[in-house]
């Protein structure tokens, strides 16, 4: 998957790439991992990885998480992309299957984290254009807002409620039967 | 969270990667990324967060967002009123799960559609539009069409009315009949329904007439092949089309799985429509009797199968119910596409079904009448699974978007 269109496999997914984050910490990961991030593929592709991709709205603390998640992420799409190949179907679906399961627990623990973490997570997803992370922490907010009411939801995310009472009187009128 | 602009448009590729704010750690989401986590709830969560803070209200009513919600929870809902509850119509989902109740005028019935607005009337002359997602009522004039105003049927009346939609036009329209006043002293006398249009929203609603009742030229004048009544509980609208199946009450001569169609956008009656039942009917495959030929005419249901005419018979002592769906206008090609099996799922004390319509998916959605429950068909499996809900009197399916708040040309 992190080598799709490219024809030499085994090179790509060989070569380091060196991300720089804002406090200047440097990490080295695969192309495989860092192509997980769609901005960074196509740094990669445009040629202006050499000496390292600084990434200045991304602090170190943030991008040790990212890296886990892609590492994690590209490992688990090599290694579908492996057993694509396999003779054997049922041993196949079985090792997708563990694969899976354990994507998903990675996941999980993954995302418990504080909510500051959370949203530097998602700009940090949102800036590298990782879709997969930012899909699961954009629906991690959205579960934490299911079945909330207005008011803890402001509570809960420090939103300042610039309504005025007869504008919020108005809302509740308007969606009384969201309320029911 | 960010306070999104009015228009926050969706999170294109190129615009998404954005360098977040210096103070990134202020919980504060840029306003693609919010749209993003809003998309993912429901309806009436959305409704109920409108109350967070102004960002909030205008990201979930604009209308880019509401088009973005529905692509991404297709999911259908249906419009239901129950039988313990005639003060309400409810938008549902097909697990039953009512979204969201709106008012209802006691003794009006939901009719059976296929729109974004509902539509609920009552036999003494009352009917209401109502748009679901806003709530707003547009309450129909009682007054009949001028050309009507002196009309034997008005003296003691029965109404009954379809609701539909012209695409070409963007209208809704509604058609009013009298019931025929059939006494023995008229019996001489010739006997016709009186049908009215009614435009809701008119392109030029604050003029050339569109406020009230205009009169159908009476059908008599107009059928080549038969004189006879129609049944308007049984119609059923089809794009610009309302079928309405023939009314035995007043003919047993006629073929009973005639069909006869309307076109709403001319405001015209159309040539009859020969069913496909009551030339097979004394074959071998039916062997049936003559009471059953009359009983024919309950036994059939006019259906919605994603924009094809469908005729249900429902062959209650073959245990079996035959969807029939007519494949060519021209040549009256019906094609008996499903056989479903009545038992041992559907409820024995059923003689007929009340309505049945296809959703997208290609799942038929059914309705009883007596037991007032509901089932959804697969015909890929050829399995019915009842929806668990209170007594169902009427069903409609629901095209519009609850998030939407936009009145639009209705009122």
């Amino acid at each position: 998957m992190a080598s799709a269109g490219s024809g030499d496999e085994k090179a790509a997914a060989a070569a380091m790439i060196t991300l720089i984050s804002s406090d200047n910490e440097k990490f080295e990961v695969t192309e495989a991992t860092a192509t997980l991030s769609q901005t960074i593929r196509h740094m990669i592709e445009d040629g202006c990885t050499d000496g390292g991709v600084p990434l200045p709205n991304v602090t170190s603390k943030i991008l040790a998480r990212v890296i886990e998640y892609c590492k994690k992420h590209a490992t688990a799409a090599a290694g579908e992309e492996g057993s694509s190949s396999s003779f054997s179907d049922a041993a196949f679906l079985e090792v997708d299957r563990a694969f899976l399961e354990e994507l998903e627990e990675f996941d999980d623990a993954f995302l418990e984290v504080d909510r500051a973490t959370l949203f530097d997570l998602i700009l940090a997803a949102n800036y590298l254009d990782i879709k997969g992370l930012l899909n699961l922490t954009c629906q991690k907010v959205a579960d934490s807002v299911k079945g909330k009411t207005p008011e803890q939801i402001r509570e809960m995310y420090n939103i300042v409620n610039d309504l005025t009472p007869e504008e919020e009187a108005e809302i509740r009128r308007e969606t009384q039967w969201a309320f029911e | 969270m960010a306070s999104p602009g009015p228009s926050s448009p969706p999170a294109s590729r190129s615009t998404r990667r954005r360098a977040p704010s210096a103070a990134s750690n202020a919980g504060v989401l840029p306003p693609d990324v919010l749209f993003d986590v809003l998309l993912r709830l429901p309806a009436k969560e959305l409704c109920r967060l409108r109350a967070v803070c102004h960002g909030w209200r205008s990201l979930t009513m604009d209308p880019l967002f509401a088009s973005a919600h529905a692509a991404r929870h297709p999911d259908p809902l249906f419009l239901a009123s129950f039988r313990d509850d005639r003060m309400h119509i409810c938008v549902a989902d097909l697990s039953g799960n009512v979204v969201k109740r709106i008012p209802n005028a006691d003794g009006h019935q939901l009719l059976c559609t296929r729109l974004d607005l509902a539509c609920a009337a009552s036999v003494g002359n009352s009917c209401h539009v109502i748009d679901p997602a806003t709530g707003s009522v547009h309450v129909l004039p009682e007054s009949p069409a001028v050309a009507h105003l002196y009309e034997e049927n008005l003296h003691e009346t029965s109404t009954s009315f379809v609701f539909g939609r012209v695409a070409t036009t963007g209208e809704y329209k509604v058609l009013r009949s009298f019931a025929p006043i059939y006494t023995e002293a008229d019996v001489e006398h010739y006997h016709y329904q009186l049908f009215e249009v009614f435009t809701i929203n008119g392109a030029s609603s604050s003029g050339s007439g569109h406020a009230h009742w205009r009169a159908l030229m009476p059908r008599y004048e107009g059928w080549r092949y038969n004189e006879c009544f129609v049944e308007v509980r049984s119609a059923i609208v089809i794009g610009e089309v309302v079928y309405f199946k023939v009314d035995i009450a007043y003919d047993e001569q006629i073929g009973l799985d005639r069909i006869v169609p309307f076109d709403l956008e001319r405001e015209e009656w159309m040539e009859v429509l020969r069913g496909p039942i009551s030339d097979i009917f004394f074959t071998d495959e039916y062997d049936n009797h003559l009471e059953d030929y009359r009983s024919l005419g309950s036994e059939l249901t006019l259906a919605e199968l994603r924009g094809s005419l469908g005729l249900v018979h429902y062959r209650k002592y073959h245990h079996i119910m035959d969807l029939w769906v007519l494949k060519d206008f021209d040549s009256f090609l019906w094609v008996k596409e499903h056989i479903i099996q009545i038992e041992p799922i559907f409820p024995t004390t059923e003689g007929f079904v009340k309505s049945l319509f296809m959703l997208e998916d290609g799942r038929i959605v059914i309705h009883f009448p007596v037991t007032g429950l509901l089932f959804i068909y697969d015909p890929r499996t050829n399995t019915s699974a009842q929806v668990e809900m209170r007594h169902l009197d009427a069903v409609a399916m629901y095209t519009g978007n609850l998030l939407s708040l936009q009145v639009g040309d209705m009122m």
